[in-house]
């Protein structure tokens, strides 16, 4: 093996690089600085996002394709992808100021597993290979156990840490063996490999290929939060500090998202004849009908509760069933859009929530929040926008988000418009339990004992980013949109790597 | 030789007796077990498959597989830990502050 | 049943060091017996009474920290064992250096623990 055949070039992983020594930095300065600042990491740890946004996006000036044997790939995926962890992490860490602050939690280590999730979540946008798909997922992972866990004196995040960990390794040992399984089957890991095995209808054990990606679909299942493997979403989601949660409802949620789209239709979705053509009809079919499933189950669920974070947990149960229906078109660019507008209304939502909560998450029941509408403006208002754009009121980036998934899955795949009047009667189901919060907040008697709680700046600014980004992709998508549509499906294109 | 099918057959057989313990057991160091059972079994898979198919990816796939694992059971005995010393107890069943 | 010759000599050479050991230092070695000393060894615990006694976090501490370091050995092995049919190809100082990232990283780690103060075995 040459080293030219290998392509090592280290640009192609340079927000990865960036993300993953910032971190180690991170650590450094907590160990060897008394009392951390919490200002001076949180800066470092800004800085460090912001490098990597800026490698991701001169990534794309590189040549598409595999690097490091086709480890890693560059390609819009990956970018577009890329892009939106990126954001945020940047969001997460202008937020964890005040949360850190309030709660008197040791700061050092915050940042840097933030940015250690985050570098793992960047792996799996860039991953090629099965290899590198578990590498990323198991570094996105792990670090969010510890995450979800970080208030280690309070029972219930040890409780939502713990759940987090049983279930989440879990799933990945499943996705393993299915990751095992398509391994002997088809010779390579290389998903690029994998498509071309089958496409060239070279497969040695068809069955095992097809158990091999149905336990693949479980794994990914799990891990993006879709019924009937959901169970475990609401009461994490609860249980962890309101940060993370927002933190690990979108970042690496979105990372997982990237991996199936690699997986499933760069790797799995070969409509020829043969075991390519079953298993293609299989997939498609298992996502749309757990499409379903979860966002029917994510709304229904989420009607009846009385709990905000839980209510936002189902919520986004059901915006994950909603992206799912993205995954008909074959192409990544609904997908991500889709994300991307989730993404930054729920960790503005999550911002908002972890002022109205107070430290330790004491007031998370919507009840809490009677009247207090125009007590404190500066954050009712936004979690007000925030709800809407989740309910996919025009004008916001969540209406945006859903028409283009919506349309596309409804343009593209003809024999699947069930998907599509399903995702639509759903979301009009939905209307109802996210106005519910906003009746309660701006039109009951205000509750007694209601304090203003302080904001931080960093934490106005996060707040107030979001809402412009969730304007900004409800009224101006256009060019986001067309940049997206100039990029070729979400297939990888050639570099194989050499198998001698 | 011993053929490609038995040690099929032998990780799925493992691979099984891991899900199965994750459902039934309560104590979370043997759930915790099960789970690296699970894992050995699917790193079982992985090097028959390599050994079958004459190219070392298999192997590869399982030393990170086991590095992976190491920092898995690192990270799930300091959470076991942890709440351990808020709860006192081992039984899964009783972390139940946030049911339903 | 030639090619498991090997394993048998390997298997004789272990015991026969192991028993030598034992039988040396019991010959040559001063002997002081106390009770602490004649007790039944068990990983500095008192071994009579239940087995269900609690132990101490500071086991579990060591033991993650050498799941952690002891695993990064089989990198290592494959790494050397390769090491000469590597360099025909690619250049020597670019495999070196790339193990050497490695093991700074877990330098870094074993500094980061270290400055913790996890290996102060008093310590509250």
């Amino acid at each position: 093996m040459q080293l030219d055949t290998l392509n090592l070039n280290y640009w192609a992983i340079a927000p990865e690089l960036i993300v993953s020594l910032v971190a180690v930095v991170l650590m450094l300065m907590d160990a060897f600085s008394r009392k951390g600042g919490r200002q001076a990491n949180a800066f470092v740890a800004l800085i460090g996002l912001i490098a990597a946004f800026v490698a991701v996006v001169r990534l794309g000036g590189l040549a598409a394709g595999g690097y490091f044997g086709g480890m890693v790939v560059i390609d819009p995926t990956r970018l577009f992808f890329a892009a939106i962890i990126l954001i945020v992490a940047i969001l997460a860490v202008l937020l964890a100021g005040q949360f850190l602050g309030d709660e008197g939690l040791p700061p050092g280590e915050f940042f840097s597993l933030l940015l250690f999730a985050t570098s793992g979540m960047l792996l799996l946008t860039a991953a090629g290979d099965l290899v590198t798909v578990f590498l990323g997922l198991e570094i996105a992972s792990i670090t969010t156990y510890i995450l979800a866990g970080y208030r280690r004196y309070d029972v219930r995040a040890n409780e939502s840490s713990l759940k987090y960990f049983l279930l989440g390794s879990f799933s990945t040992a499943f996705m393993l063996y299915g990751m095992a399984l398509t391994y002997g089957a088809t010779g390579t890991t290389n998903i690029e490999g994998i498509r071309q095995a089958i496409a060239s209808e070279s497969i040695n054990f068809p069955a095992l290929l097809l158990l091999g990606a149905a336990m693949m679909l479980v794994g990914f299942g799990f891990k993006i939060a879709s019924a009937p493997f959901h169970l475990w979403t609401p009461d994490v989601y609860e249980g962890a500090p309101t940060l993370v949660t927002g933190f690990m409802g979108t970042g690496p949620k979105v990372a997982v998202f990237a991996a199936f789209i690699r997986v499933f239709i760069g790797g799995f979705d070969v409509p020829i004849a043969g075991v390519g053509l079953q298993l293609h009809n299989g997939w498609i079919h298992a996502v749309a009908v757990i499409s379903v499933i979860t966002m029917t189950v994510g709304n229904i669920v989420a009607i009846s509760q009385k709990n905000i974070k839980r209510l936002l947990a189902y919520s986004s149960i059901a915006h994950a069933g909603y992206a799912l229906v993205g995954f008909v078109t074959g192409d990544f660019a609904p997908v991500a859009f889709y994300l991307l507008a989730y993404s930054i209304v729920s960790v503005g939502a999550f911002g908002v929530i972890q002022l109205l909560a107070r430290a330790g998450d004491q007031k998370t029941m919507i009840d809490d929040y009677a009247g207090i509408g125009f007590e404190a403006p500066a954050l009712t208002f936004p979690l007000a926008i925030f709800l809407l754009s989740l309910a996919g009121i025009p004008s916001t980036a969540g209406f945006i988000g859903k028409f283009y998934v919506f349309k596309s899955a409804w343009v593209t795949t003809p024999s699947l418009r069930y998907l599509v009047v399903a995702a639509v009667i759903n979301s009009i189901i939905s209307i109802y339990y996210y106005l519910y919060p906003i009746v309660v907040i701006f039109f009951r008697p205000l509750a007694p004992g209601f304090v203003r709680p302080r904001m931080q700046k960093a934490t106005a600014l996060a707040i107030i980013l979001t809402i412009i980004g969730t304007f900004y992709l409800g009224l101006l998508p256009n060019r986001l949109l067309k940049s997206m549509e100039k990029g070729q499906p979400a297939r990888i294109t050639a570099n194989q790597p050499g198998t001698k | 030789m011993v053929p490609l099918s038995w040690y099929l057959a032998l990780s799925a057989v493992l691979f099984t007796i891991g899900v199965v313990g994750v459902i039934v057991q309560r104590n979370v160091i043997v759930l915790f077990m099960c789970i690296e059972l699970m894992l050995n079994a699917v790193n079982l898979t992985l090097v028959a498959f390599s050994r079958f198919l004459g190219n070392a990816t298999g192997q590869l796939f399982v030393f990170i597989v086991m590095a992976v694992a190491a920092a898995e059971a690192a990270v799930g005995l300091a959470i076991i830990i942890s709440l351990f010393r808020n709860r006192e107890t081992l039984n899964v069943d009783e972390a139940d502050l946030l049911k339903l | 049943m030639k090619d498991y010759l090997p394993i048998l000599i390997v298997f004789i050479f272990v015991l026969g060091f192991a028993v030598t050991n034992i039988v040396l230092s019991h010959v040559i070695g001063r002997r002081k017996d106390t009770r602490a000393k004649l007790m039944p060894y068990e990983c500095g615990m008192d071994p009579v009474g239940s087995a269900h006694q609690r132990f101490s976090v500071k086991f579990y501490l060591v033991a993650m920290l050498f799941i952690l370091f002891d695993i990064e050995a089989i990198f290592l092995l494959p790494w050397a064992v390769v090491f000469r049919s590597l360099i025909t190809t690619l250049s020597r100082s670019f495999v070196f250096i790339e193990m050497m990232a490695f093991i700074a990283v877990l330098f870094v780690g074993y500094v980061y623990v270290w400055k913790k103060g996890l290996f102060e075995w008093t310590r509250g």
